[in-house]
């Protein structure tokens, strides 16, 4: 029972760290960089829908429609900074040595984060949704409703992306440029700017997920990391270049890491996803769903 | 390439001519063990000159220490080409084992330190042989996730002392670690120096510009690129072997300081990587500049860091030492004809490679 349990709490979880790895899976895939900066969005969005729900309760306390009001506020506040970031900074190093563009982003991580030390302290903080009734249980298993509504959040925000970029007419420009920048710019497309809107669409995606990670968990200024890397752990396990694949694997690391937290410790969830990690990337280093193109 | 950095700067041309610089760089080449020797004389003298132990003594035991921990991260990520993000990972292995070596079994320090250095040095042999199959995007990452994982397991053991760390006691005096450090970069400078003219450094730097290549002409890249990530961890373990009674204290922020695996990088970068002079010019200037800022403006000086890595990156990717490099061959450049002498095909080539 308790591992049903366990594997439940990790669905609920997998499905915000999949929100999270999506967007970083897609600047990978479109810009071709590493992201080192993309957990400090889901720390600006945890921040932004903070300070939101702040301003207007007094608090941050609210009921969950308030809360949910707040959302498309942040992912509208994040996706402008995404957007500069990528104009301003990394456009300049797309090209160059892998490494520089690593520590471009590095750079822009550790000033984000140490920035939001300074101005909001490095306490955690959390949003507390009220309910009456805060958990169902089915079955045995108990489901914190604000996780069950999170989960649905997380899912909601995978989806739209998804068919955004399947769909609308700047989703396949931003494909058109993944596939091949060159090819995109003869057709007409302005490739800078796909590239930008791409970097400020996948930060929106994080700091919507950041935004319910601040009412499930607790945030705070050096939380990013964690998040930089759980998506690197989720795109390698789903494959560079597939959605279905890193929602996937989103769930996989969700399931694993409560699994591992329950039955041995908490402490032991890091070292266990990193293991599978270099243990996936030295037997399968496409992925589990990835395919064969580098 | 050089046009934008150098267009803008009339009076500085005229006041320090590229041939002035290249003329530098030829009698360092020259003379590169006489400058190691005058500049080992230099660094030896404070203490002797009657430098106290305090504040001073303990900022240049700083840069020193900076500056083997940039130097040895330079040996994998400049000369070898494998971006580490994991470089300090050694450092606080090397930290716990002279912290409870010296004081959960009272051994003596000297062995204490060789030992930090052995540990490091396993621990390398072993992480590399999972970590070096992996290359670019893929390798930075994982040795990123060393670096953490490694930081939780010191937190989670009892014999680490947990997340509250260890407070060590018996220390030597500040001079003691002046001497250490300094020695220990003497040491690894003309190690580097050395081996950078050798047959194993010119493999490393063919294994950054192409391994598919350098294993193509028959040289085992495995083994080659094995020796400069335990050379690495070897220095970087020492030092941190050092650090731990230096600072007197140490837990798992302290040793596996996620903020100092930065600056390391950044330094290296800003004197320019790939070079002996580079990572140890660029570990004394920051060091001093971050020193500085954190006693001015307490809590900043991870902004400024985050802010000098993004613009030394974006502005001057060569560091210190590679654009006046570039520089100084702008003169050799004009002497040879300029643009003139460069036949239409060798540029065609040159547009095809970028």
């Amino acid at each position: 029972m308790a591992i049903t349990q366990f594997v439940v709490n990790g669905l609920l979880v997998g499905a915000l760290f999949t929100a999270v790895a999506v967007g970083f899976a897609l600047i990978w895939g479109v810009v071709d960089i590493i992201n080192l900066a993309h957990g400090e969005m889901v720390m600006l969005g945890g921040y932004s829908s903070y300070w939101i729900l702040n301003f207007l309760t007094g608090d941050a306390e609210g009921s969950v429609t308030l809360f949910l009001v707040t959302i498309p506020l942040v992912i509208g506040i994040v996706f402008v900074i995404g957007y500069a970031l990528q104009r301003i900074l990394v456009a300049r190093v797309i090209g160059t040595d892998i490494f520089l563009t690593l520590l471009v982003t590095f750079g822009i991580s550790i000033a984000i984060q140490q920035l939001a030390i300074q101005a909001w302290s490095a306490n955690p903080r959390a949003i507390q949704i009220l309910f009456t009734d805060p958990s169902l249980s089915v079955a045995g298993i108990v489901i914190p409703k604000m996780k069950l509504i999170s989960f649905i959040g997380a899912i909601g925000l995978t989806v739209a992306l998804y068919v955004f970029l399947q769909r609308t007419r700047t989703g396949r420009a931003i494909r058109a440029v993944s596939q091949n920048p060159e090819a995109a710019a003869l057709v007409g497309i302005d490739v800078e700017h796909t590239r930008a809107v791409t970097f400020g669409i996948s930060s929106a995606i994080a700091s919507g997920a950041g935004a319910f990670i601040a009412t499930i968990l607790n945030i705070q200024p050096q939380m990013g990391l964690i998040y930089t890397l759980k998506s690197f752990v989720i795109v390698v396990f789903g494959g560079v270049g597939s959605i279905p694949g890193v929602f996937i694997g989103g769930l996989m690391l969700g399931t694993v890491e409560e699994l591992t937290a329950g039955l041995v410790s908490s402490q032991w969830t890091l070292a266990v996803s990193f293991s599978l990690l270099i243990v996936l990337l030295i037997v399968k280093p496409t992925g589990l769903f990835g395919e064969e193109t580098a | 390439m050089s046009a934008s950095e150098s267009d803008g700067s009339g009076l500085f041309r005229s006041l320090i001519s590229p041939g002035l610089i290249d003329q530098l760089f030829s009698f360092c080449d020259d003379h590169a063990w006489t400058l190691l020797v005058i500049g080992t004389v230099i660094g030896a003298l404070p203490p002797i000159l009657g430098l106290k132990q305090g504040y001073y003594m303990t900022v240049i035991s700083e840069m020193f220490l900076f500056a083997i921990l940039a130097l040895s991260w330079d040996i994998i990520g400049g000369q070898t080409g494998y971006p580490s993000f994991g470089n300090m990972a050694f450092f606080g292995i090397g930290a716990y084992t002279t912290a409870i070596l010296t004081k959960d079994f009272s051994i003596i320090l000297p062995i204490a330190m060789m030992a930090a250095a052995g540990v490091a040095v396993g621990s390398a042999v072993l992480i590399g042989a999972a970590v070096l199959r992996l290359r670019g995007h893929y390798f930075a990452i994982a040795t990123l996730g060393v670096l953490l994982a490694t930081q939780q397991v010191s937190r989670i053991l009892d014999i680490t002392g947990g997340a509250s760390g260890k407070i060590l006691l018996q220390t030597p005096s500040g001079t003691v670690f002046y001497y250490f450090f300094f020695t220990v970069l003497v040491a690894e400078a003309a190690l580097v120096y050395y081996l950078s003219n050798t047959r194993f450094g010119f493999v490393l730097n063919a294994i950054r510009d192409d391994e598919k290549k350098a294993t193509a002409m028959g040289f085992n890249t495995t083994y080659y690129k094995t020796a400069a990530w335990v050379l690495s961890a070897f220095f970087t373990g020492l030092a941190g072997g050092g650090y731990s009674l230096f600072n007197t204290f140490i837990n798992p922020q302290t040793a596996y300081n996620a903020a100092w695996n930065v600056e390391l990088i950044a330094m290296a970068l800003i004197g320019g990587s790939g070079t002996v002079t580079g990572p140890i010019i660029g570990a004394f200037g920051l060091h001093v500049v971050i020193e500085y800022v954190e006693t001015a403006f307490v809590g900043w000086q991870l902004v400024l860091l985050g802010l000098v890595v993004i613009g030394t990156v974006i502005g001057f990717p060569d560091g210190i030492t590679g654009t006046l490099k570039e520089y100084a061959s702008e003169m050799k450049y004009y002497e040879r004809g300029g643009m003139a002498a460069t036949d239409s095909n060798d540029s065609a080539e040159v547009a095809s490679d970028e």
